[in-house]
């Protein structure tokens, strides 16, 4: 523990160098990431809980409303139950009095809330985002793309879910296969990365996830994971499998290890799995991962990709619920500095594994980036993730220092793109959120401060 | 004076984890099958064999060896718990809570071997086995506290004036009968008793004849906590034994939780003054229900689908919480029924200690029997969408059924199936959709899909049920937050689980003192 405090005491300098350079090399021309949203809303939101509650369940209903009339419905009625009305509201709640006002309304409503999707969802379909991911490609950026779509509840969905998996990782390929060379993101240390790369969720894999019982899903989601793995191998592609609740943890990492360990994967395809940080029992986890690695020898290494965690509201309140202890930290100080502990057992296990660094939290990555740097590891040999929409400026200021990033691409139509939508949102603008931090001005030494961890 | 922490639910085990899977399996080894269930009335026990209860997941395996009462020890077992009324109801009320309270913790130090026997004599699967057993220890827990509650804040609300002194105080009622139902073989009848006996009230419990084994274990947890023998009694038997204690005129109080059918039967009984009577009987009864969800045509069809599935199809649909109904907005009945089929299809059939089984068999021959009979009209009067003939031949197993396009008058759509067989209604608008609600006798639980508020609030005005839940499964009700109890013919209209609830066990006393002598206060 020792010898741990003090390699963290004399990285802090270099952490807070790096750090000051990332903040200075971000797009001066939209320094703030909540303004370049480009939505007052948005500020509105961030300041007024009720209020953000009735725009959420907007953004919501909105897929399901089968008229601009029944959108301004909705609309109306979420905005009634907030106490206290701005006045820009209190004029919308009177458009909603008369029909061609509601339709008025509705539209505006309806344009708001696609405007806000499209900063988030890359394209309706694979092909339709291709134009996005050459961009990003050519600006030095990587990309996973993730799917969207409803719940699976049915096999037949599950099925649909896996064929459009496939029919992604093709269209990925083809198209990455015609662009430039870009070393930085397509070779570390060890080896050859692939170009195109896809994240997937088990949970839409199959409808048979159960909590109690993990072996269900593990059972019913197999065929169609090692089919996307077979695909993935054969296309040189990247399959990456996204973590979900707690509920869910067992199934789907034993289910992609067991698939891994397979014999007819050892030689590829490259694939990945997630490690959030939030969850107290993560280091436990990683400590599975990485026996795992030990014994189970693979041309590609595992990615892991290492998050805080986008389930927070879910897992406390079930936990609550049932009368629970609850699984993940309370206090952002305490997740902050599991993440940068992770983060350093994770680049310390290289190569057994390759380490993805997912946070927009500048500190986090300070960190990532100087702990990296203190190893002796080149600037490649360890990637950062952002997200589409909200984690573009820093993935610019990444890629500008000559660091491999990856944008995590959500594509998918607005219907089907909504949940997704609902939950980034409500990560922007929660009164810890680091983005929200610093679109509100918080002072650079206080967002670089190293995080205490409570005494446990 | 009372210092018990305030109430808070026993948590259920969390079985996403495997540590705490492990310690419930555990419980399957440590029961001793059969067990032998004596009639126990005071220190007396009489065994015998009269009723089998058998696993119905495999019915050769058999869970209880029971006596059944007969017409004489039901008159014996009323006669001791009257003997025993007075002194149980002059012990302190901080006493008997704590009787009820060492219950709780004897039920908590053996919680994987009670759910065990849940699991074994009764088909629940471990989730909800484990969730009988906490629910049984969290009706001790609320009514012990509620006992003190009552006797510490009776009267306060009277008007009081100088020169008199009014009082108002609780007394317990006398003997309570407790018939209780096999569908939550620990929870509910521990939750009847101990609202009897928490209030001061003496017990003689009639548990399920398909589920003597459970009943055992809630009077041995109540005289392992300290209830005396002659203010609790075991009595095994069937519909007769429940008859006869109704029937009984020294019964005070019939606490009952069933089938519609035989709560109005003892209803009636009770409205009759026996001869010998000196006291109106009370009935407490909880009946079924025809429980119908709503879902509007802005609700998400990820989340109700989950849920729909969990209210019908969740114990092979034998809660009287259990959705019967849906009533879907027609713009949404055609998805909603192509992705309700698809989940049923892949839901499990089978044994109960199966963790990954979500229905396992009904509860006796009988119930396959009759819930195959409404399939079969459902058949003759709609179509089944979810047609599967995959489940397990031994053991009484029903396949989920969804059946849509039902005649109005289809008796799948006013009867209590009690078993897994959904019926799924396209309707205009929420409006109509809540006038077939209304036009139902009964009115247990109910459930709306909907994201509109203004929507919500109109079918929380117009919603005639005792329990209705937005946006979520229709069962599960929790002690202390969830207070359960039907309207109309559902029952009546008390609250289980809820602060009420103690108010039906016993009889407000008044007393008025006159404190002015020769014109002076005293």
């Amino acid at each position: 523990m020792l010898v741990e405090a003090s390699a963290s005491a004399s990285l802090e300098p270099e952490i807070q160098r790096v750090g000051r350079a990332l903040a200075d090399a971000f797009p001066s021309h939209r320094a703030n990431p909540l303004k370049a949203l480009d939505n007052r809303a948005m500020e509105l939101a961030a300041q007024d809980a009720e209020l953000r509650a009735a725009l959420f369940r907007f953004v919501d209903v909105v897929p399901a409303c089968r008229s601009l009339d029944d959108l301004a419905a909705h609309l109306t009625s979420f905005l009634e139950q907030v106490p206290t009305q701005p006045p820009s509201l209190r004029a919308a709640m009177r458009m909603g009095d008369t029909r061609a006002g509601r339709t008025a309304l509705g539209a505006a409503g309806a344009a708001g809330v696609r405007h806000m999707a499209h900063r988030f969802i890359v394209g309706e379909d694979p092909q339709s985002a291709l134009q996005t991911l050459r961009k990003l490609w050519r600006d030095g950026i990587a990309a996973s793309v993730d799917l969207l779509g409803e719940a699976t509840v049915t096999a037949q969905e599950a099925d649909r879910y896996a064929a459009r998996c496939a029919a992604a990782l093709a269209t990925l390929a083809g198209a990455y296969s015609q662009l430039d060379e870009q070393p930085l993101l397509e070779c570390d240390a060890g080896a050859p990365l692939p170009r195109a790369n896809l994240s997937v969720k088990v949970s839409a894999l199959t409808p048979l996830l159960r909590p109690e019982a993990p072996q269900r899903g593990q059972r019913d989601a197999a065929p169609r994971l090692r089919g996307l793995l077979r695909q993935a191998e054969q296309l040189g592609a990247h399959l990456h499998i996204d973590m979900e609740s707690l509920d869910s943890r067992e199934a789907v990492l034993e289910l992609v290890l067991d698939l891994l360990a397979e014999p007819e994967f050892a030689g590829g395809p490259s694939a990945g799995v997630v490690l959030q940080a939030y969850l107290r029992d993560s280091p436990q986890t990683l400590d599975t991962i990485l026996g795992w690695a030990a014994r189970t020898p693979r041309a590609q290494p595992l990615v892991v990709r290492l998050v805080k965690g986008a389930y927070w509201d879910h897992e406390v309140v079930e936990a609550r619920q049932h009368g629970w202890s609850v699984p993940v930290f309370e206090r952002k100080a305490d997740c902050d500095a599991n993440f940068e502990a992770l983060t350093a057992r994770l680049l310390e296990a290289r190569p057994l594994v390759r380490v993805a660094i997912a946070s927009h939290n500048l500190r986090s990555v300070a960190h990532a980036i100087a702990r990296n740097h203190q190893l002796g590891a080149g600037p490649g040999d360890v990637e950062f993730q952002v997200l589409r929409g909200l984690g573009d400026d820093l993935g610019q200021a990444l890629a500008a220092r000559g660091l491999r990033v990856r944008s995590y691409c959500p594509v998918g139509d607005l219907v089907a793109g909504m949940a997704y939508l609902v939950r980034r949102l409500l990560e922007n603008t929660a009164n810890e959120s680091f983005l929200a931090d610093q679109a509100h001005g918080v002072p650079l030494e206080r967002l670089l401060a190293a995080p205490e961890a409570s005494a446990s | 004076m009372s210092t018990l922490p305030a109430f808070g639910n026993e948590p259920i085990l969390e079985l996403r984890r495997a540590t705490e899977r492990s310690r419930l399996a555990v419980g399957l080894g440590e029961l001793h099958l059969p067990l032998k269930v004596p009639v126990w009335i005071g220190r007396e026990r009489r065994f015998g064999e009269e009723l089998v209860s058998t696993d119905p997941g495999r019915p050769e395996r058999v869970v209880a060896l029971a006596a059944r009462a007969t017409p004489a020890e039901a008159e014996a077992a009323v006669a001791t718990a009257a003997t025993a009324f007075a002194p149980w109801a002059a012990t302190p009320a901080q006493e008997r809570s704590a009787a009820l309270l060492r219950a709780a913790a004897w039920m908590r130090e053996r919680r994987a071997w009670l759910a065990a026997l849940a699991v074994r004599e009764c088909a629940k699967p471990w989730p909800q086995a484990d969730a009988d057993v906490c629910e049984a220890i969290d009706f001790l827990e609320f009514y012990a506290r509620g006992a003190l509650a009552l006797r510490d804040g009776a009267g306060a609300q009277l008007l009081q004036m100088p020169g008199e002194r009014n009082a108002l105080r609780y007394a317990p009622r006398g003997v309570c009968a407790v018939i209780a139902p096999w569908n939550f073989p620990l929870a509910i009848p521990m939750g009847m008793t101990a609202a009897a006996l928490a209030t001061g009230n003496t017990v003689v419990l009639k548990p399920a004849e398909q589920a003597p084994g459970c009943g055992l274990r809630v009077v041995e947890a109540l005289r392992a906590g300290g209830v005396p023998a002659d203010a609790i009694a075991l009595l095994p038997g069937d519909g007769d034994t429940g008859a006869a204690l109704a029937a009984n005129p020294a019964v005070a109080t019939i606490a009952f939780t069933g089938s519609g059918p035989v709560g109005l039967e003892l209803l009636r009984t009770a409205a009759q003054v026996k001869p010998g009577a000196r006291q109106l009987t009370r009935v407490v009864a909880e009946m079924g229900g025809k429980n119908c969800i709503v879902v509007d045509s802005d609700a998400d069809l990820d989340e109700a689908i989950p849920a729909i599935v969990e209210s019908a199809f969740d114990y092979a649909g034998q809660k009287c919480s259990a959705a019967g109904r849906v009533l879907v907005h027609k713009a949404l009945h055609d998805a909603l029924v192509e992705r309700l089929a698809g989940a049923v299809a892949g839901l499990q059939v089978g044994p109960a200690d199966d963790f990954g089984t979500d229905v396992p068999p009904v509860i006796e021959r009988e119930a396959q029997q009759r819930v195959q009979r409404y399939i079969a009209i459902a058949q003759q009067d709609g179509e089944i969408v979810s047609p599967r003939d995959d489940v397990p031949g031994e053991g009484w197993y029903v396949a989920p059924v969804v059946a849509t396009g039902l005649a109005p008058d289809s008796l799948v759509l006013r009867e209590e199936v009690f078993g897994p067989l959904l019926a799924v209604e396209s309707v205009g608008d929420v409006d109509e959709a809540m006038d077939r609600v209304d036009a139902l006798p009964v009115a247990l639980t109910g459930g709306l899909f909907s994201r509109n508020p203004r929507t919500v609030q109109r079918v929380i005005d117009r919603s005639p049920v005792g329990n209705l839940y937005i946006n979520r499964s229709t069962t599960g009700a929790m002690v202390g937050r969830q207070p359960f109890g039907g309207n109309r013919l559902s029952g009546t209209g008390t609250k289980a689980g809820g602060r009420d609830y103690l108010l039906h066990f016993v009889e407000p006393r008044v007393v008025t003192e006159n404190t002015v002598r020769h014109g002076l206060v005293v």
